[in-house]
């Protein structure tokens, strides 16, 4: 049984107001509606965005697993796995985001990202910006997008310069807005 | 410009993510590979903490590699203890056990074995090994053989497996033989193709330093196995690296 919309609107609201109680209210909630894939989706992104990463994977993945066609939450799951520097997982939890139609900016984001983990960059680039141009549900992701975009651009640019994400990429994609637009395979 | 292998995945890459990925897959998805990995990513730590207790010890003469030793166990123990879930840093939490196994490890270790050093120890541990091979044949081969091993375990040494942790490159050395750099260089190329125990034991041994005791709790093996892969290990680079020896 899924809770009521009004419900998780109040907890996404405390999420955003920083009312400090938003995981124990979550929480409470799940325990209500064990088999609701948002609560989990969105306990992930409250733990990945406190930094409690183990347990954060843990909710993506059970989000998941109670609907395996919450295409955001798949798509957040393997990009959560890919900047743990799991490539190869990431690219198995993606694959049936290739069962979603053409020009899908999720499909286009993967397959960007994974052109990326082959270090083919300039196929990077292509991808991502096209799922960014198809993108109008969910305009954090397009913002964290942009910034692999110019992070590839840099590398390109300058030769080997080692260095990681910018940390407000992975916060920014994980956090509020995902639970919204058209995530849903097809 | 040639570009470093799997840059792509290291810039969307979060470190702290890394790390909990690592421990995570250890604790709760029985990942052993994985202790291992982070054994590696805080020995600089434990390094660290053994070069600070040799610099307070002013009087008494101490050998570096003992106190590696120690701060290694001491790493260890503390990577068996850890618990990722409690929001605590690691290194924060391993900083007072390795310091704490340093200065336990000194007080137990009788003036002796402190003479004895940590490197005449490590070179007698590689020879025990490497004569622990079956007997038979030729004598003059078999000692042909044994000096080519332990040539190879001293161009290990030298090489530092090619690279230091600073990146620094350091096959060039005093032995500046055209074949000496050569069979380094050859040696090098060999030991990513050992299989993965014996490549393991090898890179931590000589590149890491540690002693075959640290390496078997490390592994979760035992010392004499340890011993059995290290001999293995240098066997199948001496076959592989024949041409050198029949110079």
């Amino acid at each position: 049984m899924l809770c009521a919309d009004q419900d998780l609107a109040d907890v996404m609201q405390a999420v955003q107001n920083e009312t400090g109680d938003e995981l124990l209210r979550l929480d409470r909630l799940i325990q209500q509606y064990r088999e609701d894939p948002r609560l989990h989706f969105l306990r992930g992104s409250i733990l990945a965005g406190i930094g409690r990463p183990i347990e954060a994977l843990s909710s993506f993945r059970e989000a998941v697993k109670l609907a395996p066609d919450f295409a955001i939450a798949r798509f957040q799951l393997g990009f959560f796995l890919l900047t743990s520097g799991e490539a190869a997982e990431a690219l198995s939890v993606w694959g049936p985001i290739a069962l979603l139609p053409d020009g899908h900016y999720l499909r286009l984001f993967v397959g960007g990202l994974t052109h990326l983990i082959r270090d083919e960059f300039p196929e990077t680039i292509a991808q991502l910006e096209a799922g960014i141009a198809s993108n109008q549900d969910n305009p954090p992701l397009n913002r964290d997008m942009h910034l692999i975009i110019g992070r590839v651009r840099q590398i390109e640019s300058a030769g080997p310069v080692a260095g990681s994400a910018d940390s407000s990429m992975s916060a920014t994609s994980l956090l509020l807005g995902q639970l919204t637009g058209s995530g849903r395979l097809h | 410009m040639k570009l470093k292998r799997d840059q792509g995945v290291e810039i969307v890459s979060d470190p702290d993510r890394v790390e909990a990925s690592l421990w995570r897959r250890l604790r709760f998805e029985g990942n052993e590979r994985c202790r291992e990995t982070l054994f590696t990513r805080y020995m600089p730590l434990a390094r660290a903490l053994a070069a600070k207790y040799l610099k307070a010890q002013q009087t008494r003469s101490i050998e570096r590699g003992d106190l590696d030793q120690f701060a290694f166990e001491g790493l260890l123990q503390s990577l068996d203890r850890f618990n990722p879930l409690k929001g605590v840093p690691f290194s924060a939490f391993a900083r007072p056990r390795i310091s704490g196994n340093i200065t336990d490890g000194m007080a137990r270790m009788s003036d002796m074995t402190a003479q004895l050093g940590h490197m005449r120890r490590s070179r007698r541990e590689r020879l025990v090994s490497l004569q622990a091979a079956e007997i038979s044949g030729d004598a003059l081969d078999q000692l042909a053989d044994l000096a080519f091993d332990l040539a190879i375990g001293i161009m290990l040494d030298d090489t530092g497996i090619v690279e230091s942790a600073d990146g620094a490159d350091n096959r060039v050395n005093v032995y500046e033989g055209l074949a000496w750099r050569q069979a380094q260089a050859a040696l090098t190329e060999e030991i990513s193709s050992l299989p993965e125990n014996e490549g393991a034991v090898i890179q931590h041994h000589y590149q890491n330093g540690l002693n075959f005791a640290t390496i078997a709790e490390l592994l979760r093996l035992t010392r004499g196995r340890i011993s059995q892969l290290h001999r293995s290990a240098i066997e199948r680079l001496r076959r592989r690296l024949r041409h050198f020896q029949e110079r």
